[in-house]
């Protein structure tokens, strides 16, 4: 049994880790990403955790990967974080303004957009600067506002990133119990080896005594 | 009649009294339950081909056969609930601007103009008027694009949860 373990975990440590990658393919497809996420990006994240690892098995690639995948949902969960303030920001403004009735909430807030990266072109600076005058609101006043209208969402968020962290430390326990496994397998094959070497060594020795 | 029989009946009895959401809301949204997500199917991965791939794979370093089936259902489940998770988080429910924007105030001439063909009553433009206010309300509460999404997948925590708990139980335990 241990020599069935050994060889197939023997056999897997021959391939490389962009081998063991791509034989899960059928099983892992490509990762799903947003549209504005670069694959290439995704899959070094992925190589980077992977080459932290001695050897790993099959499995601890699965394992990996979904590891990789919850880092990636804590970035997305992060930065939404910041895009349900700005979306309530752009609510209030509009809300507080007189435009209340058309259709200028999706451009305002598209421009409240620009000007918070600090992209916005003059147009839409006075645009917002002149809805946070009729609203008679500072930027960080509006800010202010926003959080307390949008606390429960954040705290979605929160929660979202929370059970990312949880299930990661799922997943690392995982990893380190297959880890563990394979390092105990290696440790008793090599004293196996040992005990075999001495052995024969016995033998040859007995050989050698018994002329005498 | 018999215990069992009196018991039975007024089981049904109650649960005709008690069952089911009873606000027009709570009926619309519970009768999209089974089609947001599909998590709460039961789902057959023994027949897959990703399951043999995997079940072969962890074959392969030692597993014993129960581990190894436990394992391969564990990974292919927590799959499923992080592609459910991916679809609802890109696919949130649309805005309806036109009801979030709308101004109810300047909406009352409208509904009166519209219902005064049939001689209503002014108690009907009020009932209509404030039916559009709750839904506009409700609209307003679910929040842009990003709010919805994040309350959207914020419901599939529990599946994540259980899981990745199924899969990691599995691996120690294997």
């Amino acid at each position: 049994m241990l020599y069935n373990v050994h060889f197939g975990i023997y056999v897997d440590v021959a391939m490389s880790v962009e081998d063991k990658s791509k034989s899960l393919l059928p099983f892992l497809s490509s990762p799903k990403l947003l549209p504005d996420e670069s694959e290439a990006e995704f899959q070094s994240d992925l190589q980077s955790l992977l080459s932290e690892l001695d050897n790993p098995s099959p499995l601890a690639v699965v394992l990996i990967s979904q590891l990789n995948e919850c880092l990636w949902w804590i970035k997305r969960h992060t930065v939404d974080k910041e895009l349900l303030l700005h979306e309530a920001m752009a609510r209030l403004l509009s809300r507080e303004g007189t435009n209340w009735m058309g259709s200028g909430n999706s451009k305002l807030s598209v421009a409240l957009e620009h000007y918070l990266e600090g992209s916005a072109h003059k147009d839409e600076a006075d645009l917002i600067e002149e809805a946070l005058i009729n609203a008679n609101l500072t930027l960080s006043d509006l800010r202010a506002r926003a959080f307390k209208d949008v606390a429960r969402h954040i705290k979605m968020v929160d929660d979202l990133i929370h059970r990312q962290h949880q299930t990661i430390r799922h997943l690392q326990r995982s990893i380190d119990s297959i880890d563990y496994k394979s390092r105990l397998i290696k440790r008793m094959d090599l004293e196996l080896a040992a005990l075999e070497s001495k052995q024969s060594m016995k033998g040859v020795l007995s050989l050698d005594d018994e002329p005498s | 009649m018999t215990m069992n029989h009196r018991r039975s009946l007024a089981n049904r009895c109650n649960a005709l009294k008690s069952t089911g959401p009873r606000s027009v809301t709570g009926k619309r949204s519970s009768s999209q339950n089974s089609r947001k997500h599909g998590l709460n199917t039961a789902p057959d991965f023994e027949s897959s081909s990703e399951y043999r791939v995997l079940f072969d794979l962890i074959a392969e370093e030692g597993f014993s056969t129960f581990a190894c089936a436990d394992i391969a259902t564990g990974l292919l489940n927590y799959r499923r609930v992080m592609d459910a998770y991916y679809d609802t988080y890109t696919s949130p429910e649309p805005v309806d601007e036109f009801l979030r924007d709308a101004n109810m105030k300047a909406s009352n001439p409208v509904f009166r103009e519209l219902l005064s063909p049939s001689g209503s009553e002014p108690q009907d433009v009020r009932e209509m008027a404030s039916f559009f206010a709750s839904m506009q309300r409700q609209e307003r509460r679910k929040g842009g694009p990003v709010s919805r999404r994040s309350s959207d997948t914020h419901k599939l925590i529990r599946y994540q949860r259980n899981g990745i708990s199924r899969l990691s139980r599995a691996v120690r335990q294997g």
